[in-house]
């Protein structure tokens, strides 16, 4: 048997999706982990996003603040933060965070920025408040870019969770550490493929999203 | 009371960007119902001006009244609501239907939806597009036709008073010249008080009641009526800004229907032989020998001498052609008529007799 005839035969195991631990408890685990993650990143990026899109404030600072982010390695990250908080929940959670507020903020700020500041004018001379240029103009026309900085942190969110199996927590990572804990490499493959098919499937869904979200009139 | 007459009021108002004057004591009564033209050169603080009235440039001391009241009594927002603005790109929203982009104001202020679609969807007829526009997207529409649409947006607001910020510049002369006439056309039934800022001369003396002539440095040179500023410009300044052409334009104010229409065969004599070729009644160039060559200009019956005027010059044969409104040819134009009819106009004007 070679390693995908292997692969396939730990797939079709008795009990490999439903038993506890099976493929659809870690799963949902790993949704669960990454649906948080994205979550509290987007808590903190849209806003921001939003208002030095809006106001132009502080460009500057957004664009080396991403490009950084982007730089920190996240398992080192995901290290010392369990050094220094110890196990659990909120260690990974915050190193992941970090990882997805970058993609998060460059799309938001840069979605905003890139409309047409006639259009912004135009509307503002008709009367409207800024908060009704934000939500009714920018929002809208910054949808696309939005949604790409959001398809882009959900992908890189998917793949990195597999890291918090590291210290202990579920998700599908766990099947590539155990794996390779005791050398069982068809279960690391399996594990490689659920996670880039999971990445792949939620990513078609946010596109049918986004392409609902957006008006006929600018795509 | 002038307060009641005048729809705008720019009492000293200057607007400064560090030591920089962009308008230099502005003092200017809009008066209401007219069509008013800030005219001149780039720079020289006439769109701030109009920007000013909407406070979507805030001045920097004075006082800007808005029928009678002082534009910073409400927030910046409702004062804009209350007044139509036109940009020089129509501006429209690009994810927006064309009627969702007209409705823009009524639904602000509260207007139901379908109350506001069928506004707009009037307004529609009113700036001269089809019904079929409305589900449109500004992608879809052509410079001009978008213009069309940001003038029924601004028409939308129900205000009396309309911000026009060049709106016409970006459209190539064609579009320019249908979309003139149809401002004349709509304010001659609508009556509104309209603010409307151009850089070019002859837009001003065609669109405007008054003319405002902006000098560089942020100040008015001259406010009157067309025919004053072209009559007797104030200083120098807009003596060159109104110079070039300005014989030319002044006959933009003498009608030349007084000018005898020769028949069609009056051209012919044994040493000339141009012949106007007409196809379906309408002009379509001269005949000379065997060559055809394009016509010029044409006049429309009841036009003015400058038309006629340009007819004559612009002709091949030196014979203007006149035409009805629908195109047909009613007849031809001598130059030695036309030039008399100047004359008389001349005379007319100082009020001296031949």
């Amino acid at each position: 048997m070679n390693i995908f005839d292997k692969t396939w035969a730990w797939f079709t195991a008795d009990g490999a999706w439903t038993d506890s631990g099976g493929i659809f408890q870690r799963l949902l685990e790993h949704l669960g982990y990454s649906g948080l993650i994205l979550f509290f990143a987007a808590l903190i990026a849209i806003p921001i996003g939003l208002w030095v899109g809006h106001t132009g404030k502080g460009e500057n600072i957004v664009v080396g603040v991403t490009g950084a982010l982007r730089a920190l390695p996240t398992l080192g990250l995901l290290t010392l933060f369990a050094l220094w908080m110890g196990l659990g929940l909120t260690a990974p959670v915050i190193a992941l965070v970090i990882l997805a507020i970058s993609p998060l903020l460059a799309g938001v700020y840069s979605g905003i920025a890139a409309v047409d500041p006639i259009t912004v004018d135009a509307a503002r001379a008709q009367g409207m408040t800024e908060w009704q240029i934000l939500t009714r103009v920018e929002l809208p026309l910054a949808a696309p870019l939005i949604f790409g900085g959001l398809r882009n942190a959900t992908l890189q969110v998917i793949a990195t969770v597999t890291i918090m199996a590291y210290i202990n927590l579920g998700g599908l990572g766990r099947y590539l550490i155990d794996g390779l804990a005791v050398r069982d490499y068809p279960r690391m493959v399996a594990a490689v493929v659920l996670v880039a098919v999971l990445a792949l499937v939620v990513d078609a869904l946010l596109a049918l999203i986004q392409r609902a979200l957006t008006s006929p009139g600018t795509r | 009371m002038s307060v009641l007459n005048n729809a705008i009021e720019f009492k000293s108002v200057f607007k400064t960007y560090g030591d920089n004057t962009v308008v230099d004591n502005l003092n200017l009564s809009i008066p209401e119902g007219k069509i008013t033209v800030f005219v001149g050169p780039s720079g020289c603080g006439k769109t701030t001006s109009l920007r000013m009235i909407n406070r979507m440039v805030e001045y920097t001391s004075g006082t800007i009244l808005v029928n009678g009241e002082d534009n910073t009594a409400r927030p910046a927002h409702e004062l804009r609501r209350s007044m139509g603005y036109v940009l020089q790109q129509a501006g429209l929203m690009p994810h927006r239907t064309i009627v969702d982009n007209i409705s823009t104001v009524p639904r602000l202020n509260g207007v139901s939806a379908r109350q506001a679609k069928s506004q707009a969807l009037e307004l529609l007829n009113t700036v001269g597009l089809d019904e079929s526009f409305a589900k449109r997207y500004p992608s879809q529409l052509s410079g001009g036709q978008a213009q069309r649409v940001g003038v029924a947006r601004a028409l939308a607001s129900e205000s009396s008073i309309l911000l026009m910020d060049e709106p016409f510049s970006a459209v190539d002369p064609v579009v320019r010249a249908d979309l003139q006439k149809e401002l004349l056309r709509l304010q001659s039934t609508l009556g509104r008080t309209i603010i409307f800022v151009t850089h070019d001369m002859d837009e001003a003396i065609l669109l405007g009641d008054y003319v405002a002539v902006f000098a560089r440095g942020g100040r008015i040179a001259q406010f009157g009526t067309p025919e004053e500023i072209l009559r007797e410009p104030a200083d120098d300044f807009v003596a060159s800004f109104v110079g070039r052409d300005r014989g030319m334009r002044r006959l933009t104010f003498a009608s030349g229907a007084d000018v005898p229409i020769h028949p069609l065969d009056a051209q012919q004599t044994p040493w000339q032989q141009w012949q106007l070729n007409v196809e379906d009644g309408r002009p379509a160039g001269w005949r000379i020998d065997d060559r055809v060559i394009p016509g010029g200009s044409l006049f429309v019956a009841g036009g003015t001498l400058r038309d006629a005027l340009d007819s004559v010059l612009s002709s091949p044969s030196g014979w203007g052609v006149v035409v009805n409104e629908q195109g047909q040819v009613l007849g031809l134009l001598k130059s030695d008529d036309v030039l008399e009819a100047t004359e008389r106009e001349r005379l007319n004007r100082y009020g001296v007799s031949a």
